[in-house]
């Protein structure tokens, strides 16, 4: 729908497009690299904190403690951000695959960068 | 001040309004219905009488115990009953009347409205009436908005409460639309869009109905949004005029921004506004400026972002401005509630106005003129600024002087969630003091250099939480308005996230982020009573008195901004789950009580 006139994140193509693609990362026991992770974390402040706290601290009673997210479900996140899951608001139309896929790096990375 | 009170009430009453025009401006002109004894008679024979809210019912609602009328427990928003049959002696007799579940599990905050023993009350999905009495639900009407709309809300999915007038129940959507209800059945009125959420606007704010007008503002400050305050004609939802809380170019206060940062300076409204019916003035508190990062915005003052508006209802026009926090770094958002007081100052006799500042100041201004009259800290750590000076400017500490001209990363007292956050406080004619949640914790802050990008944060600053050693993060206090002094204050180990509740009979009402709904002595904080309500208690309690039993309700229902967005974990065993409870003197001892 849209390309982000978003420097960062063009940055962010450009540096990673290749290893972020869902092939090179399938193999979920492979660690995240630091790069994707500190990426990741700049696009979870802006999007994702609010409802999940700041470095993913949560209590976990109002949205998802994405702490305790199975890191090996890779297939669960892509599929619960790009289509939403009850109140989990859908964020499809917005974020590219690109994207998605730092984000999945922080959240692997359990919220540490 | 209003024409003759019948044709009056007959023009407002759903039934007259075509006797009333409302255009802009042209209040003055009276309805045309000049013959008192015709009038009578038509007013006695009005069918509906039962769901028509006039101007005059919501200018003494404050003192209407048999109802709820307005936001606030009075157009004043003082919070504050004259009910004494729940009193210092007789709280610890509370029990509950009933529960209704409201089927969300989202956070609940709206304040309950009372009207001829229905309860009005909403969620961000619902709007509710219920039998006030037997707790029966009695019509439920969804509201519907895109499932992404809760993308551009950052602090919890919220509803405040609807406003009543003319046999109409009004209240905002969280995609930014104003809607109008039958009272009777909650059938849809009309539905007006205020403006496109994709570009982070949203609304939680119950409306204000003044001077026949429905008022409204924004959510959205965290999302580059402009703010602004519209009028909406009740009858119609036609568009009457609109605010913007940061003027445009040409406008007088532009120049307060440099370049074309006013464009998304924040500056939301997504607290309802208090009103004085004598001064026909409005006064609307206006939100953080935007992006945080305060650099991104110098030079200047960035109004009227963190301030105070006074305004005309029938034009929206302001009278005048007060800014709390120029050129804002550290989101000071001044929306809050702004209590309207008379009191006696030094002597003399002045219409106030009370603000709990999220800035950690207790302020009181003549609400006559916008000049201040006392500015004094009510939070225990403060480190941001050292005082506020007789103009009224903070006099900012070396430590953010530092932050600015640096961007180095600095502890700050108050944090983002200031030295109170939403949460309304309630003043007690009978103590002079005004009762408070406040909040004690700091933040490591990092100035960041921000991107716009449509429809999502525009934040520009990193933050951790500061917690204090205590680990109490807050204080329900009792204050001194012209002295921030508290004269008792009570710990909350959590926040009381919800709002405060005081009555003549002596007793503060408030709530627990771990579920107690409590009674507290207005003199001296003792805890008189608590219940456990099953979530916790963001609500804003209300009372009102029906066949001689006085009742007090309260939303409860978890999730608003510190708890999805602190990260406090001690809370991870209070479950969600939306409900209104009501409670009353257990039935033996309200006889008694005769
Ligand atoms: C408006 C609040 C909100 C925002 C913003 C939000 N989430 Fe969520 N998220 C939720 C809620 C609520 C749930 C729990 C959904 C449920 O009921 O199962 C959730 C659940 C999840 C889950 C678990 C889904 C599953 O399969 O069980 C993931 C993963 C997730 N969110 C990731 C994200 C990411 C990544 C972002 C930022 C792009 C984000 N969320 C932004 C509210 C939000």
């Amino acid at each position: 729908m849209r390309i982000p006139a978003w420097p960062v994140l063009a940055l962010v193509f450009c540096l990673v497009g290749a290893r972020a693609s869902p092939a090179a990362d399938d193999r979920a026991d492979a660690a995240p690299s630091p790069e994707l992770v500190s990426q990741g974390k700049g696009l979870y402040r802006q999007l994702c904190s609010t409802c999940h706290g700041v470095n993913m601290v949560n209590p976990g009673t109002s949205s998802f403690d994405l702490r305790m997210f199975p890191r090996e479900d890779r297939d669960r996140f892509v599929g619960s951000v790009t289509h939403g899951k009850n109140s989990m608001p859908a964020w499809g139309d917005m974020l590219q695959p690109d994207e998605i896929e730092v984000l999945w790096a922080y959240v692997r990375a359990g919220g540490k960068s | 001040m209003f024409g003759p009170e019948v044709a009056e009430s007959l023009a407002m009453s759903g039934h007259g309004h075509s006797a009333h025009k409302l255009n802009n401006g042209n209040r003055e002109e009276q309805p045309t219905m000049k013959i008192p004894l015709l009038a009578t008679a038509l007013f006695l024979l009005l069918p509906a009488w039962g769901y028509s809210q006039t101007t005059d019912e919501l200018v003494k609602g404050a003192t209407d115990t048999a109802n709820v009328l307005n936001y606030g427990m009075g157009y004043h928003q003082q919070r504050f009953s004259p009910l004494s049959q729940v009193n210092k002696q007789t709280a610890r007799n509370l029990v509950p009347a009933w529960n209704l579940s409201l089927d969300d599990n989202r956070s609940q905050e709206s304040h309950p409205l009372v009207y001829n023993g229905v309860i009005y009350v909403t969620t961000h999905a619902a709007t509710i009436a219920v039998d006030a009495k037997s707790g029966k639900q009695i019509w439920k009407t969804k509201v519907e908005y895109p499932p992404e709309t809760p993308r551009i809300v950052c602090c919890g999915i919220i509803n405040r409460g609807a406003a009543l007038y003319d046999g109409k129940v009004f209240r905002t959507t969280l995609d930014a639309h104003v809607v109008a209800l039958d009272a009777k059945t909650g059938q849809e009125l009309w539905k007006q869009e205020v403006i496109n959420w994709k570009d982070g606007y949203s609304q939680t704010l119950a409306p204000l109905v003044a001077d026949g007008v429905v008022i409204t503002g924004t959510s959205g400050g965290e999302y580059g949004i402009r703010g602004f305050i519209d009028g909406w004609d009740p009858a119609t939802g036609k568009h009457l005029w609109r605010t913007y809380t940061i003027p445009g170019p040409g406008e007088p206060g532009n120049d307060s921004w440099p370049g074309d940062t006013w464009k998304h300076g924040g500056g939301s409204t997504w607290i309802t506004g208090s009103y004085d019916p004598e001064l026909k003035t409005v006064y609307w508190g206006v939100g953080n400026a935007g992006p945080w990062n305060a650099a991104v915005r110098q030079p200047g003052d960035n109004l009227h972002t963190t301030s105070v508006l006074a305004l005309d209802p029938q034009t929206g026009k302001i009278k005048w401005h007060f800014q709390f926090s120029p050129n804002d770094p550290y989101d000071f958002d001044a929306v809050a509630d702004m209590v309207l007081v008379d009191m006696d100052v030094r002597g003399t006799p002045t219409k106030a106005l009370l603000n709990a500042n999220r800035n950690g100041f207790l302020y009181v201004l003549d609400r006559t003129n916008g000049k201040l009259i006392a500015a004094n800290k009510f939070v225990k750590t403060m480190n941001w600024a050292t005082g506020i000076d007789e103009s009224g400017r903070p006099i900012e500490s070396d430590l953010t002087k530092k932050m600015r001209a640096t961007g180095e990363t600095v502890e700050v007292w108050p944090s983002v969630w200031g030295g109170k956050a939403w949460s309304p406080s309630a003043y007690n004619p009978g103590t002079g003091l005004l009762y408070a949640n406040t909040l004690e914790f700091g933040m490591k802050y990092t100035p960041t250099k921000p991107q716009y990008r449509a429809g999502t944060t525009y934040w520009g600053a990193d933050l951790e939480w500061v917690f204090p050693e205590d680990k109490n993060v807050g204080y329900l206090k009792a204050i001194e308005p012209l002295t921030g002094k508290a004269k008792w204050e009570v710990p909350s180990p959590t926040p009381r996230w919800g709002g405060v509740l005081t009555t003549a009979g002596g007793v503060v009402f408030s709530g627990q982020a771990t579920g107690e709904f409590e009674a507290f002595d207005a003199d001296t904080g003792q805890k008189l009573w608590q219940f456990q309500t099953g979530s916790g208690v963001e609500g804003q309690p209300v009372t009102w008195q029906q066949d001689g039993v006085q009742y007090v309700a309260v939303t409860v229902g978890h999730g608003g901004a510190y708890v999805v967005y602190a990260g406090d974990e001690r809370l991870a065993n209070v479950p969600s789950g939306g409900s209104l409870w009501v409670f009353a003197l257990h039935p033996q001892l309200v006889q008694a009580s005769r």
